[in-house]
């Protein structure tokens, strides 16, 4: 390898060398920090919401006449519903998983104003809300019909049982396990007690931006208002095909009253993260742009250094030298540029991350991210000056005598 | 050591046909000094390029050292070009951004020698020039003599027994070309084969055999020394 030579000659022409260096020292420095970024954005979007969303979607009804009455039109959709060929279940529900609205309410191991609340999502649901919802029970039992109470405008007070999230477990009990917390009680309102009857593995809150995203807790409250939102269950594959059937069979069975478009829990699940999903994609954008921009500057560069050296190239051909020796000329003095851009780049990524982890609360990037951040970058210098390397071979050893 | 019989060289371009060469025979044998003169365009470059296995050529036949050169690769005719055959240019085509040193290392690296026979063969060729003192300067810190004198350096530092000169004195003032031409006849009287293309007549004179081109034919083989015919012949 003739690296003493060629860094020697480098050094004589270091300007654009240099600035080639750095381009690719500021691409790496972007293109790790927001391929990370995307990649977290992604993890938040995959994290499951606990409820079985291709076969969910929601609907909502509201009585306009001044004697609609709530509670019998709520009973009355729900049997229609779930006596429906291809609905698997139903429930009135107060809040949807994603959504970004719903109601939340402390809840505290002792009673009393002055202790420790958790934050949780409540969930308002009848005998059928596990059912239809589709989370999964790890412990203790479902609501049953006995244990329904029904929930009107006015009602403020609080059902006396409760089924909580294993994340809620965790947020109140630390490391209990979810079989033993059956049957403790916790207070909701300071110091109303909720006997704690079962476990879910999983069920989001509404806000995925929630930092306590994962705490949830359904009550056996059965919602009898004018205005009514209904979570079905479709049998698998059926979701899309029953939505425009449920909404004509809601708006035909009671005229005294307007019902929403449904909305399946694909597309609630798709505008809860349409900024994250948004980001993300401006940010690919971001890094193909300047991957294709680096690797136009080590295209163009090398070109510019090939056709600067023809007469060189010529004379070393007379030399002696054979296309792979020119061909390799070429690819250590890129390598020698790129590494020591990625060597630069691997310092400024980490640092940019360190000014975005105390400046922007972001989170602190996983440092193999820097690596093959090098390697790609590495890989994409070789792929971009394989073309005016191989051109340079092509350059006929008479050039040596035939240019001035 | 190298004989050519009827080569012809035509290059082609849109417009025009040129025959460089036309059915040139020659015979050149090893440790003789040959000069090669004639009229600009006459085809001395292009000989000196398939003598010295720059270029191919389209017919007749040529063997080097008793080889056929006419089948080998790329590759091969680079080793050739690497390990037998020196070039020294008219304009010493040294590389610029390298210094004298790792100018007249370039051939020995695609030799494939170990550094320390590199650095033996760099500091005896210097010597041999007079250059000992220089390793570190670039080309376009010496004189044209003086780099006219690296590029011999260059071109001896392989021992490659086989010199091709194109006009290595044309850019050189008489007292400075006189010199090289003295290194040029010390490295003939060490054995080596030359063949000199050059316009100076005088230096003609020194060669052993005086070979004129014209039209890309060899017109007239004459004897060197003094007193010679094209000595007082017409202007090449
Ligand atoms: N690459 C080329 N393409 C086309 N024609 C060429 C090429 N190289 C040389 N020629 C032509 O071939 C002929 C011989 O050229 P050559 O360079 O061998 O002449 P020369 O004897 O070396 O001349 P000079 O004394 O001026 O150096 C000329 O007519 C020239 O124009
Ligand atoms: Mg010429």
């Amino acid at each position: 390898m003739e690296i003493g030579p060629i860094l020697r000659a480098m050094t004589r022409n270091k300007i654009g060398a240099i600035l080639i260096a750095l381009q690719i020292a500021f691409t790496m420095t972007v293109v790790v920090n927001a391929y990370f970024m995307i990649e977290e954005r992604m993890r938040l979007m995959e994290r499951p919401s606990g409820v079985v969303e291709d076969q969910l979607f929601h609907i909502s009804t509201r009585g306009f006449t001044p004697d609609f009455n709530g509670k019998v039109s709520v009973q009355d959709d729900l049997a229609l519903l779930r006596q429906t060929p291809g609905i698997v279940d139903a429930v009135a529900i107060n809040a949807i998983p994603l959504s970004g609205g719903g109601w939340s309410m402390s809840l505290q191991v002792e009673p009393g104003d002055g202790e420790q609340g958790h934050g949780v999502a409540i969930y308002m649901v009848d005998d059928h809300g596990l059912d239809t919802l589709g989370v999964e029970l790890i412990a203790g039992r479902d609501f049953t019909p006995a244990d329904v109470r029904e929930r009107g405008p006015a009602t403020s007070d609080w059902p006396d049982k409760a089924i909580i999230s294993e994340a809620t477990v965790k947020a109140l009990w630390a490391d209990a396990n979810p079989l033993e917390v059956v049957g403790r009680t916790a207070y909701i309102n300071d110091d109303e007690p909720v006997t704690i009857i079962g476990v879910v593995e999983k069920l989001q809150a509404p806000w995925n931006g929630w930092t306590t995203v994962e705490q949830s807790m359904l009550v056996p409250d059965k919602l009898i208002w004018t205005g009514v939102r209904y979570m079905v269950r479709t049998e698998p594959g059926r979701r899309d095909e029953m939505m425009p059937i449920v909404e004509e069979l809601l708006a035909r069975s009671n005229n005294q009253r307007i019902v929403r478009a449904p909305e399946s829990m694909a597309e609630t699940r798709a505008r809860s993260y349409a900024l994250d999903s948004g980001l993300a994609k401006i940010l690919g954008v971001i890094m193909a742009m300047l991957v294709s921009i680096t690797s136009l500057g080590i295209v163009g560069l090398a070109s510019f250094s090939v056709r600067r050296r023809t007469k060189q190239i010529g004379i070393r051909r007379a030399l002696g030298a054979k296309k792979r020796d020119i061909l390799r000329y070429f690819l250590v003095e890129n390598f020698m540029i790129t590494t020591l851009g990625v060597v630069l780049g691997a310092v400024m990524t980490v640092g940019f991350n360190v000014w975005l982890v105390q400046a922007l609360n972001f989170p602190k990037i996983d440092w193999l991210y820097v690596p093959i951040g090098m390697l790609a970058l590495w890989l994409i210098g070789i792929i971009a000056v394989l073309g005016p390397a191989r051109r340079a071979t092509a350059v006929p050893p008479a050039v040596a005598t035939r240019t001035v | 050591m190298l004989s050519m019989k009827n080569v012809s060289r035509i290059y082609r371009t849109d417009v025009v046909q040129t025959h460089a060469l036309r059915n040139l025979s020659l015979e050149v044998e090893a440790g003789e000094f040959v000069a090669l003169v004639g009229p600009s365009g006459s085809g001395k470059t292009t000989f000196l390029n398939i003598a010295g296995l720059l270029e191919t050529f389209d017919d007749g036949s040529y063997q080097l050292d008793g080889r056929d050169v006419a089948g080998l690769n790329d590759n091969d005719r680079s080793r050739l070009r690497n390990e037998k055959i020196g070039f020294i240019f008219q304009s010493f085509n040294l590389i610029p951004e390298l210094n004298i040193a790792d100018n007249i290392d370039v051939p020995l690296r695609y030799r494939g020698f170990a550094a320390r026979e590199r650095k033996r063969r760099v500091d005896r060729v210097l010597e041999v020039v007079g250059l000992g003192g220089r390793k570190k300067h670039l080309p376009s810190q010496l004189s044209g003599g003086q780099q006219q004198r690296v590029a011999i350096a260059r071109a001896l530092a392989g021992d490659p027994g086989f010199l091709l000169a194109d006009e290595p004195t044309g850019n050189l003032d008489s007292s400075t070309a006189a010199g090289v031409m003295e290194l040029i006849n010390e490295i003939h009287r060490n054995g080596a084969t030359i063949i000199m293309v050059t316009h100076d007549l005088e230096l003609a004179a020194r060669a052993e055999r005086i070979v004129r081109l014209s039209d890309g034919q060899v017109v007239l083989l004459d004897e060197g020394g003094e007193g010679s015919e094209l000595e007082n012949g017409a202007a090449v």
